[in-house]
């Protein structure tokens, strides 16, 4: 009985090693926790905010005369960054002039 | 993010040890590398990269990023392109294929190995907190009474210190060899080899003391 008792004897220093070993290698090679239902959505949501991102990084405005390319520009930060959040997001695209709409130049979704 | 093989090959191109490596050039209690006040990595200079040769996983992966679940599933990204950035990027090609031109199949086995460790690390401590086998509080009379939330004493450079013994892999195998009498591996994949070996056997150890033949599920009580 005795013998078993001293078997299972680990010390708190030794469990404060474990842990922070498994600490150590967690961040350090960065691996994920959670149930394996949240690690699912958490791994989609990683996979899809990349693509995302690389998607409209470099996006921009165009503006032409016939094929003659007058001027770009790239999107505005908070649009950019709108579109990169949610493969659901919409932008609409209106003109104005004198504070007035002239005209509706439809959506740009960020699925696209 | 750099691991404990990685710290070893950044450490051997600076001709110095881990031990020296992880003071000087990690922080986050020595899981990252430290940063320069504008976030440049420490060893980003007007010449390119001064660990280029055994930079670690991470930066060999960019621009994919690694996702890597509990159960050891491995999923990859594309990262935006930074600005500053003169690598091309491009979207032909397989990730198979950028992993072979990168040359990160042994930093990929590595962080496999000791991903297993990791896993099996979590096991024994999920255990403990069922089992509750830790030691009298009394055995170590520096160590705060269970239930009691004790603030460290933080030192300015407490987060360089590494969090675990093991990540110096330099001291860790000496220490190793020493006990078992043997010489210390100079190699870099020999010397990580017998530190994968060393981590397994004190879990092995650990796992011994935690495990008794009435343990199992089957001879528990209801």
């Amino acid at each position: 009985m005795g013998k078993q008792e001293d078997r299972k004897i680990v010390t708190r220093r030794e469990v404060l090693k474990l842990a922070g070993t498994a600490t150590a290698f967690c961040t350090s090679f960065g691996f994920l926790h959670g149930s394996q239902t949240g690690q699912v959505v958490q791994d989609k949501h990683f996979a899809e905010y990349k693509h995302l991102q690389a998607r409209w990084q470099q996006a921009e405005f165009k503006w032409y005369k016939g094929n003659e390319l007058l001027s770009s520009a790239p999107f505005p930060a908070k649009v950019l960054k709108h579109l990169q959040s949610d493969e659901t997001a919409v932008i609409e695209l209106k003109l104005f002039r004198t504070g007035q709409m002239f005209k509706n130049l439809g959506t740009i979704e960020a699925k696209h | 993010m750099a691991g404990p093989h990685e710290i070893m090959g950044m450490a051997r191109v600076l001709g110095i040890g881990t031990t020296e490596f992880l003071a000087l050039y990690s922080d986050n209690g020595g899981t990252t590398l430290r940063s320069e006040e504008d976030g440049r990595c420490v060893f980003l200079t007007a010449s390119g990269c001064r660990v280029h040769p055994r930079r670690p996983l991470v930066c060999r992966l960019y621009p994919l990023g690694r996702s890597n679940n509990e159960r050891g599933e491995e999923r990859f990204a594309v990262f935006p392109a930074q600005p500053d950035c003169e690598a091309v990027v491009g979207r032909d090609g397989t990730v198979e294929s950028f992993l072979e031109s990168q040359g990160v199949a042994p930093y990929l086995g590595w962080s496999r190995r000791y991903g297993e460790l990791y896993r099996r690390m979590l096991g024994l401590l999920d255990g403990l907190d069922i089992q509750g086998k830790i030691d009298a509080p009394a055995a170590d009379a520096s160590a705060p009474e269970a239930g009691i939330t004790e603030t460290p004493a933080v030192e300015p450079s407490a987060d360089r210190s590494p969090l675990s013994s093991w990540q110096d892999v330099d001291a860790s195998l000496a220490e190793y060899c020493s006990a078992h009498g043997s010489a210390v591996p100079k190699e870099i994949d020999e010397a990580i080899a017998l530190h994968l070996r060393a981590i397994e056997e004190w879990l092995d150890d650990l796992e011994s003391r935690l495990t008794l033949p009435g343990d199992s599920e089957g001879d528990r009580e209801p």
